[in-house]
């Protein structure tokens, strides 16, 4: 994947490199040289100084030929208006923008963009961690749905999937064994220690943790 | 008319005052609580301390019974932010927004903004044609750069002297608007006839211009 990253601080240079060790083609953009050390020695990839939208920089980036455009400077507007060009002016596939102000976060996305709020995102992971430590909302970015981890205690092996299954409010994904991990059917039986990933309604949790004796 | 101005630096405030002797009601918005205040002192208006980009902000300064928004910052990406969330949200019908780098004009052109005014360009255009001695000169484009005013000033050897403008074989898509002949302005009428040294005022299509200044200079 042909990648630009505009913003090299510390999002940008891990994205940019984590990307770069997994041999896709990354460009990263930053206003200030001195932040594109960040990127350090072995960073293989290209680096611009300048504007993360100014069009011709972009396009000495190589956008017209890109797969994927994320925008993660520090500024809300900027990343906005990044976004924006690559999406609209340029058609790039695949286009991020990072915004910490969740109301605009909010207002972007409904309009189509591609958002990534950490705030809202930091923000639920660290709710999560609080109300239960097994259970993250933040992998499928929402705040009433959920992924909790279970754990089967003896008491309850032998039962089906199905038994446990509540439409609407709790549905088992996975289960985790010493064999490997796969997706169960309904009448799959359960194992002590077996590992449970299932997806849950916040507002089910409670009841789940008394299910399981958590 | 209901116009909400955000950023009062120079341009924001002469806006303001301007807009206020036309009758209009203006609020403004800036960041900057000392600057705020001062005009509060200066000018009878309703003036919020706050970020244009936070449409709360914009709601305090009454965006939402404004006609037109003018977002006159000296940072683009907040005045093409507040122009978007000025139309996408509040709805307002208008919205104009200072670019103060020449690079942006075509990105608030595409990104949604009605009316991108670059000063800097607007100035270095101005100079350029003081200084050229070309006799075509672009006096203003508007319809986002598809039409045209432009002053095409005739030479001693321009075929079109002498001749009455019935008998002119204009271009299509350009119109003739006015003749300006020393202090004389001329509205033509059919039988005008042009004389040496005539500027010709014409509203042209962009793309026309070059069959326009042949007919009227003999050249390109």
């Amino acid at each position: 994947m042909y990648t630009i990253i505009v913003g090299c601080g510390r999002v940008g240079s891990e994205l940019a490199k984590l990307l770069s060790t997994e041999n896709h083609d990354v460009v990263v953009i930053d206003r200030i040289p001195a932040s594109l050390e960040r990127l350090g020695d072995t960073f293989n990839g290209t680096t611009l100084v300048g504007n993360g939208f100014n069009l011709n920089l972009l396009k000495q980036a190589g956008i017209e030929k890109s797969h994927a455009f994320c925008a993660v400077t520090n500024g809300d507007n900027t990343n906005l208006i990044c976004a924006q060009v690559a999406k609209k002016i340029f058609k790039v596939p695949k286009v991020l923008a990072r915004v910490y102000d969740p109301q605009r976060a909010h207002i972007y996305a409904a309009l189509g963009l591609d958002i990534i709020s950490g705030t809202t995102l930091f923000a639920s992971m660290l709710r999560d961690k609080i109300i239960e430590s097994r259970f993250s909302s933040y992998l499928i970015e929402t705040k009433d749905l959920g992924v909790i981890e279970i754990e089967v205690k003896k008491d309850l092996a032998g039962k089906t999937v199905e038994e446990f299954n509540i439409p609407g409010e709790f549905l088992v994904v996975a289960i985790r064994r010493l064999e490997g991990v796969s997706i169960p059917s309904p009448t799959t039986t359960l194992k002590a220690k077996d590992i449970l990933m299932a997806a849950v309604r916040v507002a089910s949790l409670e009841k789940i943790k008394d299910r399981f004796g958590l | 008319m209901h116009i909400v101005i955000i950023g009062a630096g120079k341009v924001g405030y002469f806006l303001a005052k301007r807009l206020i002797a036309s009758k209009h009601t203006v609020s403004v918005v800036d960041k900057d609580k000392l600057i705020c205040e001062e005009i509060a002192k200066q000018l009878e208006i309703l003036v919020i301390n706050g970020d244009g980009c936070d449409p709360r902000i914009l709601e305090e300064a009454g965006i939402k019974r404004a006609d037109v928004v003018a977002a006159v910052t000296g940072d683009d990406e907040d005045n093409l932010i507040i122009c978007q969330l000025s139309k996408e949200i509040f709805s307002v019908r208008r919205a104009v927004g200072r670019v103060n780098n020449p690079d942006n004009e075509y990105t608030f052109t595409e990104l949604g903004v009605d009316v991108p005014i670059d000063s800097t360009k607007i100035i270095a255009k101005i100079i350029e044609e003081e200084v050229s001695f070309s006799d075509f000169v672009n006096l203003m484009s508007f319809k986002r750069g598809k039409l045209s005013i432009v002053r095409v000033d005739l030479p001693k050897d321009s075929p079109v002297i002498n001749k009455q403008v019935h008998d002119i074989g204009w271009p299509d898509n350009s119109v003739l608007v006015s003749i300006v002949r020393g202090e004389e302005v001329i509205i033509p009428k059919g039988n005008t006839i042009l004389q040496a040294a005539d500027d010709i005022i014409a509203l042209t299509v962009i793309g026309n211009e070059p069959q326009l200044l042949e007919l009227l200079a003999g050249k390109l």
